[in-house]
């Protein structure tokens, strides 16, 4: 009977091994003043600067950086409560708030902003917030008087607004307008100079200065953050989240439903009616990005601008952000949407296949001479290979014969650049490092633009660009962004098709605000539902 | 089983040779992939390119690089990730032995389960036992992880309440992700000893185990049983190593911070270092496990060689 008296052993043992299985790490968060919550994007690079996690330091609330974004894209104080250009037009003074202490309790002083700016300076590959600008930063003392505690509008701060605090001076090697929103972009945080000793990447380990501070972290998989009680500002709504990152949409879905999390970003369209049955609820406002249909200029048949017009003209993108995409977009009519305040408002006009197969005709195809293009695109966001093949059956229905590939993007990029392809479905946010979109106009559709994939070439599009570089006031720097999308869509350079939506669930919790610029704190606000204010 | 062996080394090589050729070979550019691996919306910077490819080595020739890193990697220095910036060889330890705790697991639950129902129901071919067993196991070969991990959640995490329906951190976390990569184990491991029992329950051995006045217990067992579990056996590398490297939908859909799902987010980041040791390492697993389950086979198997 020995063998029958292993399996029964083994039988017996299988689901103890299961309860007492050997595992690391933190556990779900329990009731209380306590948060669990599962977001879409891990950390790419161990919560480094140089990499979009600065953005998600930022977005829990752990780091923070000179200026702050209000809500119509204009730069506001945060680490600093003022700012002004010197005499000296390359310079600016940024004037940093007092009474900060970073979370290991050092306070906030103008070395340490030197020492942070100087690191991320001096990364293998900067930010593109700060790329080219030859920015350098020096500590300067502050005057022994200190001005009232209020913060005035910073660009129109008086001169003596210096005297609050200690100072830092940022010199670019051309004078730069915009270096007070550039300091808002999350690859600037600033971090305690402990956290740079070493020589290696900066530890972000109880070392920044946000509302809450990171205390521990476990690779990519999660992370787990304490309320700072000594914060400068509004205090944190929860005492500690836990934050788990979890890629598969499907999983954050089903994590909120159970319970385990009470905040998911980035929830699937097709689960928003089960979150809501399981007493949830489903927040969805526009994304900063824009699906684009590029269309190869070098090249025929899309260097002739009738041939474009033709394939704008064929597509309703009404229909594939109503339909299509089932309402998880809004349909563009511009490259930049509601997300910003500049974006297009107005609705794009629908299909015109008469006008499409007119264009078509003039520009010599017709039923004898049939347009054939190829469409690329990737999978990695699931909306593209649908929209492409929707695409493919309203151009069909104009005259035009598609040929759709899917395939990997890395793959593409190099030919895609090199203007080896006719149409390419892309995907882009427009405000990637900063509540600005002088630098995505610049490199994406400048004659000399590093990633101009369509290979429009305009002397005026590239005059009305190499004008922001001068424009300071941002209601004017705004109307220059409008009216180059304007001109991009009057020459019809590519086809903006649709905007997504961010689309987030809430279980037990309020406090959510919505962010389409993408650039503010998303979890200090939110709240434990029973610790919210009655009514 | 010596020749087996020696064929190791040979294997691996060649392994590690498709490895890092496959992904150079699909035209994308290793130095964009770095940095659109940290900064999604990156844009060509050649003079960042040039110092990145500096950093990590990419600057010579495929030839070049390969050798480099193949000494490396002999030496125990898997490389750099290329997204992290960390030491790939902690990282795959670290899944290495997530996973490894979880392959384990299933296979302990899938074997208490599989082979013990496979007996049973060999014993009255065509009882309600063995349709009951038949039809379960064919359900279970049948349904794929990924329909079966979120059907578990929906019904113990999301509608029952009693486990968690992702993280890992406490052995509640283990429960569901264990169910789910045991079943397939579990249903093929039935299947295959009950059809091996009957078998040998018809052989000459077991009359004779009879005729000598055995228990229907002892010889259902220690007869019958025990030889119908050696293609079980056969078949557990091939578990093993399905398990750990093959383990990624369970890992991705419960954020299990295992091999299968540093694999995967490793591949959709590009990142190259931890792509080929991963999957190296998956290769390697799976050949010592071949040979392993070999030798149980071997010694199970009352047959002299």
């Amino acid at each position: 009977m020995l063998f029958p008296a292993r399996l029964r052993l083994a039988a017996a043992a299988a689901p103890v091994l299961l309860l007492l299985g050997a595992c690391s790490g933190p556990t779900t968060t329990g009731p209380g003043d306590a948060l669990a919550v599962a977001l879409q994007f891990p950390p790419r690079s161990a919560y480094a600067f140089d990499a979009d996690d600065g953005a998600l330091l930022m977005t829990l609330g752990v780091a923070e950086t000179l200026t702050a974004v209000d809500a119509d894209a204009r730069p506001a104080p945060s680490l600093a409560t003022a700012w002004e250009q010197t005499e000296d037009p390359r310079t600016w003074r940024f004037t940093l708030r007092e009474g900060v202490t970073f979370h290991d309790g050092t306070p906030l002083t103008a070395d340490a902003v030197v020492t942070a700016i100087t690191y991320i300076t001096g990364v293998t590959a900067p930010p593109r917030a700060i790329a080219g600008i030859g920015l350098t930063a020096t500590a300067e003392e502050a005057a022994p008087e200190k001005a009232p505690a209020e913060e005035a509008a910073p660009e129109k701060a008086p001169a003596d607004r210096a005297s609050a605090g200690e100072a830092v001076l940022l010199t670019t090697a051309q004078p730069d307008p915009v270096l007070p929103l550039r300091m808002s972009s999350g690859n600037l945080g600033i971090l305690a100079p402990a956290a740079y000793a070493g020589g290696r990447q900066p530890s972000v380990i109880r070392t920044a200065t946000g509302p809450y501070v990171l205390t521990s972290v476990n690779g990519a998989d999660s992370a787990v953050l304490e309320r700072n009680p000594a914060y400068w500002g509004t205090k944190a709504g929860a005492a500690t989240v836990t934050v788990r990152y979890v890629t598969d949409p499907q999983s954050r879905a089903l994590a909120l439903q159970s319970g385990d999390v009470q905040f998911a970003e980035g929830l699937p369209h097709a689960s928003a009616a089960a979150v809501r049955s399981a007493g949830g609820e489903v927040v969805s406002y526009p994304a900063a990005r824009t699906v684009e249909l590029l269309l190869n200029q070098s090249a025929k048949p899309f260097g002739d601008l009738r041939v474009r017009r033709a394939v704008t003209a064929a597509i309703d993108r009404n229909v594939l952000a109503a339909q299509v995409l089932e309402g998880a977009a809004v349909p563009a009519s511009d490259l930049f949407g509601p997300a910003v305040p500049w974006g297009a408002a107005a609705a794009p006009p629908a299909a015109d296949a008469a006008a499409a197969k007119r264009l078509l005709a003039e520009a010599g195809h017709g039923p004898d001479n049939r347009l054939r293009v190829r469409l690329q695109t990737f999978p990695n966001r699931p909306e593209m290979p649908v929209l492409a093949t929707a695409i493919q059956s309203m151009l069909a229905d104009a005259g035009i014969t598609v040929e759709v590939t899917v395939g990997d993007y890395a793959a593409q990029e190099p030919k895609l650049l090199a203007g080896d392809f006719d149409m390419f479905l892309n995907s882009r946010g427009y405000l990637s490092d900063f509540a600005d979109a002088a630098s995505v106009l610049s490199s994406d559709y400048t004659c000399t633009g590093s990633y101009n994939i369509d290979h429009f070439c305009s002397a005026r599009f590239d005059g009305l660009v190499a004008g922001l570089a001068a424009t300071g006031d941002v209601e004017q720097r705004q109307k220059g962004f409008a009216k180059a999308a304007a001109m991009l869509t009057e020459e019809a350079v590519g086809v903006m098709i649709v905007h997504p939506n961010n689309t987030v669930g809430l279980r037990g919790v309020t406090g959510f605000t919505p962010d389409p610029l993408g650039v503010r704190p998303v979890l200090p606000p939110l709240k434990p539902a029973q610790l919210a204010p009655a009514g | 089983m010596l020749r087996r062996l020696l064929l190791l080394p040979p294997l691996l090589l060649a392994a590690s040779v498709l490895v890092f050729a496959l992904p150079r070979l699909t035209g994308a550019d290793t130095v964009r992939t770095v940095l659109r691996a940290r900064t999604a919306s990156a844009v060509p910077d050649p003079a960042a390119e040039a110092r990145v490819a500096a950093e990590f080595g990419l600057d010579g020739s495929w030839p070049e690089q390969y050798l480099r890193w193949l000494g490396a990697a002999a030496r125990g220095d898997l490389g750099y990730s290329f997204v992290t910036r960390t030491p790939v060889a902690p990282q795959l330890g670290d899944a290495l032995q997530v996973s490894a705790l979880l392959a384990a697991l299933a296979l302990v639950l899938a074997a208490a389960l599989g082979i013990p129902a496979g007996v049973y129901a060999a014993r009255r071919p065509g009882g309600w036992l063995d349709r009951f067993v038949t039809g379960a196991g064919v359900a279970g070969v049948s349904v794929p992880e990924f329909v079966l991990a979120p059907v578990l959640v929906l019904l113990f995490a999301v509608h029952a309440g009693a486990l968690p329906a992702i993280g890992w951190g406490s052995p509640s976390h283990v429960v569901l992700p264990v169910l789910t990569l045991a079943v397939y184990p579990a249903a093929l491991a039935g299947q295959l000893v009950r059809a091996e029992t009957i078998a040998v329950l018809g052989s000459p051995h077991v009359r004779t185990a009879r005729a000598k006045g055995l228990t229907p217990h002892r010889v259902l067992w220690w007869h019958a049983a025990r030889l119908s579990t050696t293609s079980v056996l056969a078949l557990s590398g091939m578990f093993v190593s399905g398990l750990i490297g093959g383990s990624v939908v369970v890992e991705v859909v419960f954020g299990i911070p295992g091999l299968g799902r540093l694999l995967y987010d490793a591949v959709l980041a590009q990142d190259l270092p931890v792509v080929q040791a991963g999957v190296l390492a998956v290769v390697a697993i799976a050949l010592v496990a071949g040979v392993l389950s070999e030798v149980a086979q071997r010694a199970l198997d009352p047959v002299p060689e």
